[in-house]
């Protein structure tokens, strides 16, 4: 996918191959692979049902959704911004796209394309504003979250789109092996392009630089104001990839899929970046590590919820989580910075 | 390095994959699923532990997703059928959105009825067990313009969630009753059942707007436990309450005198009948073509688990009035609906 660090390239056959190691077992990516396997090997042994082809499938669907909204969240996060209203440009990018098929009668794949592309026009609104008003995106986005959330319940009325071809369902239930969820293929495909794109693009390498010092990247001739919009562009596509993975995986669209003003998103879209190493600051992304969390936070959301542990307090939990996230890259930090190693 | 965290990871998942089986259950484990965390669902779990006990079952379990999510109740759905979980009484998340799990469920063998909310037809469900909501609310908008006597008759009415189905055919049918009886409806508040917007929605409405309102009804069980507590409060203010639900805040303000009554619905009784009426179904019965089932906005394969007025005098009885209410549905529940030759 990407380095772990995708603003300082590694370069493994150098002389600094060394210190590339050391640094990758430093890295949350590492720390991720890590737990995910020690997780996997406990819920194994002492969760009935874990390893179930069922299970497995689920996880991996869950995973999938989960995944691409911490991508979401991460390509703002990566401008040193926030994106609260990802929730609710989900379901909206959902609703317009059951309103395409069901109520004008366009096509499935163009009611998609249609619906991606107005949750691009969402970003937009959330990006023109942050770089006009020059307010964090936090609170754009804070507001943004009532006022698209609050539009698409009046504009619906609250009611689903039921109706929709039966395809869409067809492949939010499709398994491949009798336990690999396509939907799953999907997200990687996209998180391998995002990769791509902050690796080995301009573009990519511009939104790097705008977060890390906007002032700096605009002295060297980039765009911030327009990278930052396009940040939120891209976040608004994702959240409704997300939201539209949903739709397949309930064969309807429904206003409630994110819950009250789309808040149910927000922990899953924080988890996946932060536990994957990306900075709240900006400048620095890990899709890898984006990918490892939000799984790494699914498959102890399902394990739990197998091992009967109270089912709230699986929401406890993953708060911890988020908590020791944050406190263990502090102290990575800390102590690369007193090796040298940073 | 890599080819030692690879051989553990391999080691980890296939030696413990012949120990687990997911699917296979020797007995009915049954698991009744509510939406999410809400008090109307308490009795499910009193109710699925005494049905185990009196027909054998391995377990009828009250198991409640973390939160009102659909997202989280399919996890805890799929979690329980890969843990041997064999039948399920679900109050849908979502009435459409939630059938793709549904049908999910169904394949793997295991009966579902839905239980206080139903599915969209088709489903998989064999039939939705549930409070008639509608005729419920107008019961008790009947009720509470009776109490409210002659003179102005303006009503106030605190309800639920608008994404809950259920919710607008509350407020239509309390609407019509309101007309039927030359009462007005004179402000809707809806998406109040949870604590915090209950609190500060009804407390600032009845604050700026007590003297012109005549009565008020309640068709959802947060709000009726807020606008109790917000009227005796308000002490003597005229103002008539019929609300819903059993909660204790509740029935302690009707035998105050502070509220008029409490349309109560069956909880235990969707518990305890869908519980016996899974093991029925898990052991070969089956629906019948002919059954007398009713209708609703959702499904033409409606019971109503019963619903009952409960005023001052009735009370400290109301716990009769549900089992009473479960007896008669369970007496000639099998005759009527099942074929179990």
């Amino acid at each position: 996918m990407t380095s772990p660090d995708s603003t300082l390239p590694a370069s493994p056959l150098g002389p600094n191959a060394g210190r590339s190691t050391t640094h990758f077992f430093l890295s949350n990516e590492f720390g991720l692979i890590l737990l995910i396997v020690i997780f996997a090997m406990i819920f194994g042994a002492t969760a009935q049902g874990f390893l179930s082809k069922f299970n497995l499938f689920t996880l991996g669907r869950n995973s999938a959704v989960n995944i691409m909204i911490g991508l979401s969240m991460m390509t703002v996060i990566v401008t040193g911004g926030l994106n609260l209203a990802v929730g609710a440009m989900g379901v909206s990018v959902a609703m317009t796209c059951g309103w395409l098929i069901e109520g004008v009668g366009v096509p499935w794949p163009l009611a998609i394309l249609g619906a991606l592309a107005f949750g691009a026009a969402l970003g937009w609104i959330n990006g023109a504003m942050v770089v006009k008003t020059g307010l964090h995106s936090f609170i754009i986005t804070l507001a943004t979250m009532s006022i698209f959330f609050g539009a698409m319940i009046f504009l619906t009325r609250a009611e689903s789109f039921r109706e929709l071809p039966s395809a869409f369902s067809t492949f939010g239930r499709m398994k491949f092996g009798g336990y690999l969820s396509p939907l799953l293929l999907v997200t990687l495909v996209v998180a391998l392009l995002l990769a791509w794109l902050y690796r080995r693009t301009l573009t990519g390498r511009e939104m790097l630089a705008a977060g890390a010092s906007p002032a700096a990247a605009e002295l060297s001739g980039i765009r911030v104001d327009r990278i930052i919009t396009l940040c939120h562009m891209l976040s608004g596509v994702l959240a409704g990839l997300a939201a539209l993975m949903l739709v397949a995986r309930n064969g309807a669209a429904i206003p409630s899929m994110a819950g009250q003003l789309g808040q149910d998103w927000l922990l899953p879209a924080f988890l996946g970046p932060v536990l994957g190493g990306t900075l709240l600051q900006g400048g620095k992304v890990s899709v890898l590590g984006t990918v490892l969390g939000a799984f790494l936070v699914t498959m102890l959301s399902s394990g739990l919820l197998m091992l009967q542990v109270g089912a709230f307090w699986v929401q406890t939990f993953l708060g911890l989580m988020l908590l020791v996230a944050v406190l263990l890259d502090k102290a990575r930090r800390s102590y690369l910075a007193r090796r040298n190693l940073a | 390095m890599k080819t030692y965290i690879h051989a553990i990871t391999m080691a980890g998942l296939f030696g413990t994959a012949a120990a687990t089986s997911a699917l296979a259950a020797d007995d009915s484990r049954f698991g009744l699923i509510p939406g999410g965390p809400h008090p109307y669902f308490s009795a499910w779990e009193q109710a699925g532990a005494d049905a185990a006990r009196d027909y054998g079952l391995s377990a009828s379990e009250y198991k409640v997703p973390q939160k009102w999510e659909l997202s989280q109740q399919n996890q805890l759905l799929e979690s329980l059928l890969s843990q041997g979980y064999n039948g399920f009484l679900i109050f849908p998340g979502d009435p459409v959105g939630a059938v793709s799990t549904a049908e999910e469920i169904s394949g793997y063998g295991a009966p579902i009825i839905a239980g206080a909310g139903c599915y969209k037809d088709p489903s998989p469900a064999a039939f939705c067990l549930g409070t008639d909501t509608g005729n419920s609310a107008y019961l008790g908008a009947k009720e509470l313009i009776k109490a409210m006597g002659d003179g102005q008759k303006r009503i106030a009415h605190f309800t639920g969630f608008l994404v809950d189905p259920n919710t607008q055919l509350r407020i239509d049918a309390v609407n019509r009753a309101a007309e039927e009886e030359g009462a007005t409806v004179v402000q809707v508040i809806a998406d109040i059942d949870a604590p915090e917007p209950a609190e500060e929605k009804i407390n600032a409405y009845l604050a700026a707007n007590a003297g012109d309102v005549d009565g008020i009804i309640t068709t959802a069980w947060v709000p009726a436990v807020v606008a109790a507590n917000a009227l005796r409060k308000m002490g003597d203010s005229g103002i008539k309450m019929v609300g819903i639900d059993h909660d204790e805040v509740v029935l302690q303000a009707i035998k105050d005198g502070v509220v008029d009554g409490t349309m109560l619905q069956n909880p235990y009784g969707q518990g305890y009948v869908g519980t016996f009426a899974l093991d029925k179904l898990r052991s070969g019965c089956t629906v019948k073509d002919d059954a007398p089932f009713g209708s609703n906005a959702l499904t033409d394969k409606f019971i109503d688990s019963g619903t009952a007025y409960v005023d001052a005098s009735s009370a400290d009885t109301y716990l009769d009035a549900m089992r009473a209410e479960t007896d008669r549905l369970l007496a000639d529940f099998e005759e009527k609906y099942l074929n179990c030759n």
